[in-house]
C-alpha cells in the first residue's frame, strides 16, 4: 500500500499545529497520534526508543526539518506522521535553526535495513524542495495541511 | 515497564546499535544528514537496560539473538512475525513479568503480543 494512501479526510497522521514546545514532548504528541490511529501497540516503548535514537545523534536535518525514525516491534504498519510547529522546536539541528516540520517515520521491526533506509531517504527527499516546505508551512487549514502532506509524500 | 516490554525495547535498541555499527548503514545514514556520534551513550543505556532485566530472560534473549539476529518476534493476528506460524488458539499472552519468556513453538523466538 502506498504510504500516502489514506482516506482523503483522514487527518489522524497530520498534526498541523504541534502544541509541544520541546523535542521530547513533540515526539510524545506524534507517537500519541500514531497510537490513536492504531499503528502502534506500545506507545511508551516507541517513545523511549525514539528518545534513545536522539541520543545516538540528532535527527534534525537542518532547514527547519527533523526526521525522527524508528523500526520497532511496536509498529504495526509503515507510516509517516507529519507535524508542523509554527513557533519552532529546538531539535539541536546542525544549523541551529528551530524545527518547523517533523516527519516521524515508522516501520515494523521485520523491515530490512535496506527497506527502512529507502523509506527514510524517500521521506527526506519528499520535503527537500523549499516550495514543498513552504506549501506545508502556509497551509491555512488542517485539511489543506493534510492535502499538502499527502502530495509531498505521493 | 514490565519484563517483556524491557526485552522488546532491548531488541529494538540492539537493532539500532547494529545499524549504527554497520559501515554500510553508517555511510547511508550520514549521506542523508544524520549524525551517529552518540553511539557510546546509547551502548551505555543498553547496558543499564539489560542489567535491569531478570537474568532468566536475558539468558534466553541472548541465546535466541545469537541464533536469529532478532530474538523477539511480534505476534500479529495470532501469527508469529518471525516464522509466520499461526499460533494455536490455546496460546495466550502471558503476564509480562512471568518467570520465563514465552517462545514461539515454530522458531523459538520470544513472543511479543503486539
Amino acid at each position: 500500500m502506498p504510504l500516502a494512501a489514506l482516506p482523503e479526510n483522514d487527518l489522524s497522521l497530520c498534526i498541523p499545529d504541534l502544541k509541544s514546545k520541546k523535542k521530547d514532548a513533540a515526539l510524545a504528541e506524534m507517537v500519541g497520534a500514531a497510537e490513536a490511529a492504531g499503528l502502534v501497540s506500545g506507545r511508551d516503548l516507541l517513545l523511549e526508543l525514539l528518545k534513545l535514537r536522539e541520543r545516538l545523534g540528532t535527527t534534525g536535518l537542518g532547514k527547519a526539518v527533523a526526521l525522527p525514525h524508528a523500526r520497532s516491534l511496536t509498529v504495526r504498519e509503515p507510516r509517516i506522521v507529519v507535524a508542523r510547529s509554527t513557533r519552532g522546536i529546538d531539535w539541536q539541528a546542525g544549523d541551529d535553526m528551530p524545527v518547523h516540520l517533523v516527519l516521524l517515520t515508522l516501520a515494523p521491526a521485520e523491515w530490512s535495513d535496506d527497506a527502512f533506509h529507502a523509506l527514510v531517504a524517500r521521506t527526506a527527499a519528499s520535503f527537500r524542495l523549499q516550495r514543498t516546505r513552504q506549501k506545508l508551512m502556509s497551509a491555512p487549514s488542517p485539511q489543506e495541511f493534510a492535502v499538502a502532506s499527502r502530495l509531498a509524500l505521493a | 515497564m514490565n519484563t517483556i516490554e524491557s526485552v522488546v525495547l532491548l531488541s529494538d535498541l540492539d537493532a539500532m546499535i547494529r545499524e549504527a555499527q554497520s559501515p554500510e548503514s553508517r555511510t547511508r545514514l550520514r549521506k542523508l544528514g544524520f549524525d551517529l556520534e552518540g553511539l557510546p551513550r546509547v551502548m551505555a543505556a543498553r547496558g543499564k537496560l539489560a542489567e535491569s532485566i531478570d537474568r532468566r530472560w536475558t539468558t534466553s534473549y541472548e541465546r535466541t539473538q545469537k541464533r536469529y539476529g532478532r530474538a523477539v518476534a511480534a505476534v500479529r493476528e495470532r501469527v508469529c512475525s518471525g516464522c509466520c506460524l499461526t499460533l494455536p488458539t490455546t496460546a495466550r499472552p502471558r503476564d509480562g513479568d512471568a518467570a520465563a519468556p514465552q517462545h514461539c513453538e515454530g522458531c523459538g523466538r520470544i513472543l511479543y503480543w503486539a
